[in-house]
C-alpha cells in the first residue's frame, strides 16, 4: 500500500506502472466500463462491481466483483441504498484487495439506483482508507425518474463527496439534451457513456503523459473545483497537416462543451497539448490561440504539452473544466458535499498551479503587498502579452498565450477593501468564492492564494487607473466618445437618478473602464476627457450586461429638440425617427399641408 | 430524454405585451397552451424606455400565461424590434483544404464566421445570421455543400444586427422578473415562420409586420432571407397624428381610428359624413378628413418601404405579393394603400397551422409571439447540427 501525503499528492505520481484503476459500481457503471473496454483502454484496468449475477457476468471488463453475493443471491439490489450498501459492506476485502496497490482509482457510477447509491460510497471509504487518488464521475438521474431517486442520488453524492478527491458530475437530464434529442434511447446512453469514458481516458492520459511543461493532479483538481459543477469536457485528435486545428475544432465540438460556448463560463480551463516528436510549437500556439477565443477573460488556463510517443503523427488537445452549475434544483444539495473534500485540495493546489509556472508567477509573487501594481493587470489582458516575458527557459515559450491564471489570483489579493467588486460579479452566474473556513481537512496549512474566481471583474476594475498599456491599447476609444457627447445636461442629470444603487458604489475606473457602453457620458460628462482613452478592449464586452440603464439616457441624449414638442404629441419624448430629413414623428398630415 | 417541447414566446409590442405558451407536438404542429397578454406601457417604437413599468406589465401577463397554460415558465423566446435594427448581406468565401476536397462541418463554420466579418456600427451586436446560399466552385445556390467535393466554397449570409444596449434593455427586463431569456429574434423573423409557409417563401414574399410602433418587413427571395428591418413607424403614430390634428386626447383617437378610420381614400365614398368623437360631447368629425389623416400617414410610411426596396432591386423579384401582419394590419383600407405603393397583390395573414384555443389566434396581432415558437422548434431541431442554444449573451457581446 503506498500512502499519500495529500501535500505531495498534488505534485507527482510516479511513472511506470500506471496503477490506474477505473472501478464501475453497479448497472450504469459497469455499462461505461464496456464502452472503455471496447474502445480499448490499455492504460487502465477495469473493474466491475455489480450485485446483479447476470449484468456482471455480460460485462467484458477484465475484473470483476461480485457484491452482497449471500444476501442477494445474485439479484440486483432492488433500487434500495440500504441493500447496495449491505451488499458492498459483505464484499468489503474484496474490494480492498483490489484497490489496494493501485494509485490511482477512478469509479464510474450512475446514481438513484440501489447498488450504486448504496456500493459506491462505500467502495470510496475503502478507496479513501486505502490512501488512493480518488476520482468518481457519477452521473445524476433523470428527473422523470422521480424525486426519491435523485434523493438516493444526492445522498450518495454528498457521501462520496466526502471521500472522493474529484467529483465530477453528470446530470442525465442535460446529457440527454446535449446528445440526441431525438434519437434512440439506446443511442443517447450509449453516448453519454461514452462521453463519460473519454473522460477517464482523457484525464488519466492528461495526467500520465510525460509533460514538457506538465499538468498535475494539481492541475486538475483546479480545473474541476467549481462548486456545484457541471463537467465540461472535450477531447480532440487529429493527423495531417491541418491537426492542431482540427484537433481543437473536435475537442471544443464535443457535446459536454457546446462548441466551446460554456467554456466562456468556466473559471479556469485544463488544457492539455499532446502529440508525437513531431509536433512543433507553432502548433501549440495554434491551438491555445484557438481555445483562448472561446475561454472568458478572466478564465484561468491550466495548460500543459506534453509528448508522447504513442501518438505517433497525431495531436490530441484534452479541455477539461468544470462550469459552476446553473443551479438546477435537483443539483443544488450536492455541492455542499461534494466540495467538502474538493476544496482543501484545490486550495493547496491552487499553489502548485502557480509553482508550476515558477518562472512566470515570479515576476508577480511580490504582488500582494502593492495594491494598484500595474503589473498584473496588463498580464492579464491578452494585448498585453508582453508582460509575462521574464521567463527563463525557452520551452515555456508556449505559455505566452496564458500566462494570466497565475497573477490573478495574486492580483485578486489587495482587492478585498473597495467594495465594488460583488457589483461587478452581478451579472456573472459564478458563485463567489465560498469561504473555507470550515474545512475539516488539515492539509491546508500551506494555502496562500485564495481561489481566482473573483479575481475576473476586479482585475478589470483596477487596471485603467494605473494601466498604461491598456491606455495605449484603446486608442480607438475618443471616437466614441465623442460620438455621444451630445448629451443634453438634463438627460445627464435624470440618468444619475435612474442609476441602480448598486452601480452608484462603482469607481471612477470603473466607469471608465466601461466607457463603450456609454455610462461615462451619462454619469461623468465633464469627466470624460480626462481620464483619456484609457479603456481595455475587452472590458466593455464583460460589463454590457450590466448596463443597460445607460441605454435610457442614450435616447434622451440624441432627443434633439429640432420640432415643437407640441408637434409630436406623445413621441415628444422618444428619440424623433428621421428619414430623408423629415421627422417622422409629426403628422404627415400637417408636414404635407404646410 | 429529449429537451421538452413547451416553448414560450415572449413579444414586449409597442401596445402590448404578449407571452404565448405552445406545445410542438410530434408531428409538428403548434397546439397552444395558453397566452398571456397585457397593454403595453413603458414602450415606445418597440423598445423598452421605461424598464420598471415594463416589468410590471410583464408581470402581469406572466401570471396569466402561466395561469391559463399551467406551465410553470422559466425561459422564453425573446422577440426585439425597434428602428435600430438593420440588416446586411455579406458573402464570404474560403478555399477548402487541398489535400481532401470535401466541404466538412467545419469549412461550413468557417465560411460563416467569414460572412459575418462584415463592419457592423460599434456599438451594434449581431441578431441573425441567415444562410441564403452557398457556391461551390461558383456553382450557384447549393442547398446544402456538406460533403461536396469543391475547392472554393461561398457562402451568401443575411445578417441582421442592432445596438446592443437596446436589446439588453429589453433582456434584462425579462430577466427581472425573473425569467431567462433563452435567445433574442427579431421579430419579423418569428413572424415569417408562421405566416409565409415554404411555398411563399420560395416565390418570393414581403412580410409587413405593422404593430403599435414599428413597422417590421422581411423579404424572402428564391427562400432565402434578402432584406429585413424595422421602422420606427407604427400604429401609434396614427393614432397620434389623429390626436394632434384634431386635438383630442389620445385615448378618443385611438378609438375613433379603430372604430371609423380607415387608410384608404377609396372607402367611405359618402365623404361628408360625420361621426362622432367618442365621449366629447357633440363634437364631429367628417368621415373623409379622419381619412385623409390616416391616410396620409401610411401612405407615407409604404412608399417609403416600397422605394428602399425598390432600390435594392427585390421588388421585381416578388412573385407572391405582400403579406400584412401585426395588429395595425387590422386597419381597414390598408390592404389597397399597400398595393398601390408596392404595386404588388397583397393579403391580411394570420398565423396558421396550429391548434388549441385557436379561435383566439386567428388574429395577426399574435403572428409574432406565435412564430416565436415555431423558431424556437426549428432551432431545437437543428440543434445536434448546429449545437444547442446560441449562448446569448455570448452572441450579443462578440463582434
Amino acid at each position: 500500500m503506498i500512502e499519500y501525503d495529500p501535500e505531495q499528492q498534488g505534485q507527482e505520481i510516479p511513472e511506470g506502472d500506471l496503477g490506474v484503476k477505473v472501478i464501475g459500481v453497479g448497472g450504469a457503471g459497469a455499462n461505461v466500463l464496456d464502452r472503455m473496454a471496447l474502445e480499448g483502454s490499455d492504460e487502465a484496468e477495469l473493474l466491475t462491481m455489480n450485485t446483479d449475477m447476470r449484468a456482471l457476468n455480460t460485462s467484458v471488463s477484465s475484473g470483476k466483483i461480485q457484491l452482497g453475493a449471500t444476501l442477494l443471491k445474485g439479484m440486483g439490489a432492488g433500487g434500495d441504498p440500504e441493500l447496495g450498501k449491505q451488499a458492498a459492506l459483505e464484499a468489503v476485502d474484496e474490494i480492498r484487495a483490489a484497490i489496494r496497490g493501485a494509485k490511482m482509482i477512478f469509479v464510474c457510477v450512475g446514481l438513484g439506483g440501489g447498488t450504486g447509491s448504496g456500493a459506491a460510497p462505500e467502495v470510496c471509504r475503502i478507496a479513501k482508507e486505502e490512501g488512493v487518488f480518488l476520482s468518481v464521475f457519477a452521473t445524476l438521474p433523470f428527473s422523470f425518474e422521480g424525486e426519491r431517486r435523485m434523493e438516493q442520488a444526492l445522498a450518495a453524492l454528498e457521501r462520496i463527496g466526502q471521500y472522493a478527491n474529484t467529483v465530477m458530475t453528470f446530470e442525465n437530464d442535460r446529457m440527454g439534451e446535449l446528445i440526441v434529442p431525438k434519437e434512440g434511447v439506446a443511442q443517447a446512453f450509449a453516448a453519454a457513456d461514452k462521453i463519460i469514458s473519454q473522460s477517464i481516458r482523457a484525464t488519466v492520459n492528461v495526467v500520465h503523459r510525460p509533460g514538457i511543461i506538465r499538468i498535475g493532479m494539481d492541475d486538475l483538481l483546479t480545473a474541476l473545483k467549481d462548486k456545484n459543477s457541471r463537467c465540461l469536457f472535450g477531447f480532440g485528435q487529429a493527423k495531417g497537416e491541418a491537426r492542431a486545428h482540427e484537433a481543437v475544432e473536435q475537442a471544443l465540438n464535443c457535446p459536454l462543451l457546446d462548441k466551446g460556448k460554456l467554456l466562456n463560463d468556466a473559471s479556469s480551463v485544463l488544457v492539455q497539448v499532446a502529440g508525437g516528436e513531431s509536433m512543433t510549437l507553432f502548433e501549440v500556439q495554434a491551438v491555445m490561440d484557438e481555445i483562448n477565443k472561446h475561454v472568458g477573460d478572466g478564465t484561468q488556463i491550466l495548460f500543459g504539452t506534453g509528448s508522447d510517443p504513442r501518438l505517433g503523427n497525431s495531436l490530441s488537445v484534452t479541455v477539461i473544466s468544470s462550469l459552476a452549475g446553473e443551479a438546477p434544483a435537483a443539483a443544488q444539495a450536492e455541492p455542499a458535499t461534494a466540495t467538502v473534500t474538493v476544496d482543501p485540495l484545490q486550495q493547496v493546489t491552487a499553489q502548485p498551479t502557480s509553482t508550476l509556472a515558477a518562472a512566470v508567477t515570479a515576476a508577480a509573487k511580490p504582488a500582494p503587498t502593492l495594491v494598484a501594481e500595474p503589473e498584473p493587470a496588463p498580464v492579464f489582458e491578452e494585448v498585453a502579452e508582453p508582460a509575462p516575458a521574464p521567463e527563463p527557459e525557452p520551452v515555456k515559450e508556449e505559455k505566452a498565450p496564458e500566462p494570466e491564471p497565475e497573477p490573478e489570483p495574486v492580483a485578486e489579493e489587495p482587492e478585498p477593501e473597495p467594495e465594488p467588486e460583488p457589483v461587478a460579479e452581478e451579472p456573472e452566474p459564478e458563485p463567489e468564492p465560498e469561504p473555507v473556513a470550515e474545512e475539516p481537512e488539515p492539509e491546508e496549512e500551506e494555502v496562500v492564494v485564495p481561489e481566482p474566481v473573483a479575481a475576473k471583474k476586479i482585475v478589470i476594475e483596477e487596471e485603467p487607473a494605473t494601466n498604461p498599456i491598456a491606455a495605449a491599447v484603446s486608442a480607438g476609444t475618443p471616437a466614441l466618445v465623442s460620438d455621444e457627447e451630445e448629451v443634453t445636461p438634463l438627460s445627464s442629470a435624470d440618468k444619475v437618478e435612474a442609476t441602480t444603487e448598486d452601480e452608484e458604489t462603482i469607481t471612477l475606473s470603473r466607469i471608465v473602464s466601461e466607457g463603450k457602453t456609454g455610462k461615462i457620458l451619462t454619469r461623468e460628462v465633464p469627466e470624460v476627457p480626462e481620464p483619456g482613452p484609457v479603456e481595455p478592449t475587452k472590458a466593455p464586452a464583460v460589463k454590457m450586461a450590466d448596463s443597460p440603464t445607460s441605454e435610457k439616457a442614450q435616447q434622451q441624449q440624441e432627443m434633439l429638440q429640432l420640432d415643437p414638442v407640441a408637434a409630436k404629441g406623445r413621441f415628444a419624448k422618444t428619440d424623433p425617427t428621421i428619414v430623408d430629413g423629415e421627422d417622422l414623428d409629426v403628422p404627415t398630415f400637417l408636414r404635407k399641408k404646410g | 430524454m429529449a429537451a421538452s417541447n413547451i416553448y414560450v414566446g415572449l413579444e414586449i409590442g409597442t401596445s402590448k405585451v404578449c407571452i404565448v405558451v405552445g406545445e410542438v407536438r410530434g408531428d409538428g404542429a403548434i397546439k397552444i397552451l395558453g397566452v398571456g397578454q397585457h397593454p403595453s406601457a413603458g414602450v415606445r417604437k418597440g423598445e423598452v424606455v421605461d424598464p420598471d413599468t415594463v416589468q410590471t406589465c410583464l408581470h402581469d401577463a406572466l401570471i396569466r400565461a402561466e395561469e391559463r397554460s399551467d406551465v410553470e415558465i422559466n425561459t422564453v423566446f425573446l422577440a426585439v424590434s425597434g428602428s435600430h435594427v438593420e440588416s446586411v448581406n455579406n458573402r464570404g468565401t474560403i478555399r477548402v483544404a487541398d489535400e481532401k476536397m470535401e466541404i466538412s462541418a467545419e469549412d461550413l463554420e468557417e465560411v460563416k464566421k467569414i460572412a459575418r466579418d462584415v463592419s457592423i456600427p460599434e456599438p451594434n451586436g449581431y441578431i441573425h445570421s441567415i444562410i441564403q446560399h452557398y457556391y461551390v466552385d461558383g456553382q450557384d445556390k447549393v442547398l446544402n455543400p456538406l460533403n461536396m467535393l469543391g475547392q472554393k466554397l461561398e457562402a451568401d449570409y443575411h445578417i441582421i444586427h442592432g445596438v446592443k444596449s437596446r436589446i439588453q434593455n429589453a433582456i434584462r427586463c425579462v430577466r427581472e422578473v425573473p425569467l431567462e431569456v433563452e435567445d433574442i429574434v427579431f421579430s419579423p423573423v418569428a413572424a415569417a415562420q408562421v405566416v409565409l409557409n415554404r411555398e411563399a417563401k420560395n416565390e418570393g414574399a414581403i412580410l409587413i409586420d405593422m404593430g403599435g410602433g414599428t413597422t417590421d418587413y422581411i423579404v424572402f427571395v428564391d427562400g432565402a432571407v434578402e432584406a429585413s428591418g424595422s421602422l420606427g413607424v407604427g400604429g401609434d403614430h396614427i393614432t397620434n397624428d389623429i390626436a394632434l390634428v384634431l386635438k383630442i386626447p389620445l385615448a378618443r383617437a385611438e378609438k375613433l381610428k379603430v372604430a371609423h378610420g380607415s387608410a384608404s381614400l377609396l372607402d367611405n365614398p359618402k365623404s361628408d359624413e360625420l361621426i362622432p368623437v367618442d365621449g366629447d360631447s357633440g363634437r364631429k368629425v367628417e368621415q373623409s378628413y379622419l381619412n385623409q389623416i390616416m391616410n396620409a400617414r401610411v401612405s407615407e410610411l409604404y412608399e417609403m418601404l416600397a422605394e428602399e426596396l425598390r432600390e435594392k432591386g427585390l421588388l421585381d423579384k416578388i412573385g407572391k405579393g405582400i403579406f400584412l401582419t401585426g395588429g395595425s394590419s387590422l386597419m381597414k383600407g390598408l390592404d389597397q394603400v399597400v398595393g398601390d405603393a408596392f404595386g404588388l397583390p397583397v393579403q391580411r395573414t394570420n398565423p396558421k397551422s396550429m391548434s388549441g384555443p385557436t379561435a383566439l389566434f386567428e388574429n395577426p396581432q399574435y403572428a409574432t409571439p406565435v412564430g416565436l415558437i415555431r423558431y424556437a422548434q426549428l432551432l431545437d431541431e437543428q440543434r445536434p447540427k448546429a449545437g444547442p442554444i446560441r449562448n446569448l449573451f455570448r452572441k450579443l457581446v462578440k463582434k
